[in-house]
């Protein structure tokens, strides 16, 4: 899937916006943390030069970890433009309310199961997408409008209309970060994708971020 | 006072950032680790007199490295340059044994303040014994 993507994004450029991406997504964590009390073990992030019709390929192979798989999607826009793409198991949902069940009776408990995980999931999402993608803008000196968060099931048609919105003849750059909920023993990936209309843009800021270390 | 500066970090971008960030005109020695595994086996080599370690590392990541560190000298100053800035991460490492974290991105000013934390702790080591 990967090709010579030298003449897009160079090692260096990648390279930086790996350590940005690093930042971006602890600080997101941390930002979780104040929300609910889970910790959150992370990895290295990954950066990688793909077509954008490859991602759809790409997001049913990652979804292959779990026997079901939920996303939480948000689009963004801006200077730095794209998708965050939380990819969850289905159970991640119960598991997190149990959590947050401090045993008082309250307006949330009394929804159906179903809501309530898909709110627990579009709130995780919200929280990580949103401070990892706002992070990013704080440190490259932009800001962004965000679209609500929405949960999609595997199989689901909204998730082929999801898919079926990527532009096959776009490039995009695909940011990766496996982590795992301890307490709860479920991994997650969070994937920020970058529009190639974006890719000019992020790689001036870029080189704008490392001025004051060279 | 400080002579050997150890970076661990994976990345090449985040070890270069540190890099400018340590005053030119001290003279200091630095070497570089791009794991956890690398900064046993250099750590051992070169005994420095303090280590900027990274947590989130392929393989081998920051926590191990500590504690291995803290294995061979119970002396070792280890500071801490993480993204991860969760308050369980950041007790754990200081339960390590840690000296200090440092929040990325790394600031100048952090820095040397941080070297000038070691270098008072090595003077009250040296005076001491």
């Amino acid at each position: 899937m990967n090709t010579d993507s030298s003449h897009i994004f160079s090692d260096e450029e990648k390279d930086i916006l790996q350590e940005i991406m690093n930042i971006a997504f602890g600080n997101a964590t941390a930002d979780l943390g104040e929300v609910i009390d889970i910790y959150v073990e992370l990895s290295a992030p990954s950066i990688q030069i793909l077509g954008i019709g490859d991602i759809p390929d790409y997001l049913t192979d990652r979804m292959k970890l779990h026997p079901e798989t939920s996303i939480v999607a948000q689009n963004f826009w801006g200077d730095f433009k794209g998708y965050g793409i939380l990819v969850l198991p289905n159970r991640t949902g119960r598991s997190l309310i149990a959590i947050l069940d401090d045993g008082e009776p309250n307006d949330f408990e009394m929804k159906p199961i179903a809501g309530q995980e898909r709110e627990v999931l579009m709130e995780v999402g919200n929280i990580l997408i949103g401070a990892c993608v706002g992070k990013v803008c704080e440190l490259l000196n932009t800001f962004v409008t965000y679209t609500p968060p929405q949960v999609i099931h595997e199989n689901s048609n909204e998730y082929s209309s999801f898919v079926d919105s990527f532009d096959p003849s776009q490039t995009a750059i695909l940011m990766e970060t496996v982590f795992r909920f301890k307490a709860i023993d479920i991994n997650g990936l969070l994937l920020v994708i970058t529009s190639q209309e974006a890719i000019e843009w992020l790689r001036k800021a870029l080189y704008e971020f490392m001025e004051p270390y060279e | 006072m400080i002579k050997k500066i150890l970076i661990v970090d994976d990345s090449p971008i985040a070890r270069k950032m540190l890099k400018m960030c340590i005053p030119k005109d001290k003279e200091y020695e630095i070497y570089e680790a791009v794991d956890g595994l690398e900064s046993i086996n250099k750590y051992q080599e070169i005994l420095p007199d303090v280590t900027f370690m990274d947590l989130t590392m392929p393989e081998f990541d920051g926590y191990q490295a500590i504690a291995e560190i803290r294995k061979i000298s119970d002396d070792a100053i280890i500071v801490v340059t993480t993204a991860d800035v969760q308050r369980k991460s950041i007790s754990r490492v200081i339960e390590l044994g840690a000296f200090l974290v440092l929040k990325k991105p790394l600031k100048q000013k952090n820095v040397q303040e941080t070297l000038i934390k070691v270098e008072n702790a090595l003077e009250n080591r040296s005076g001491g014994k």
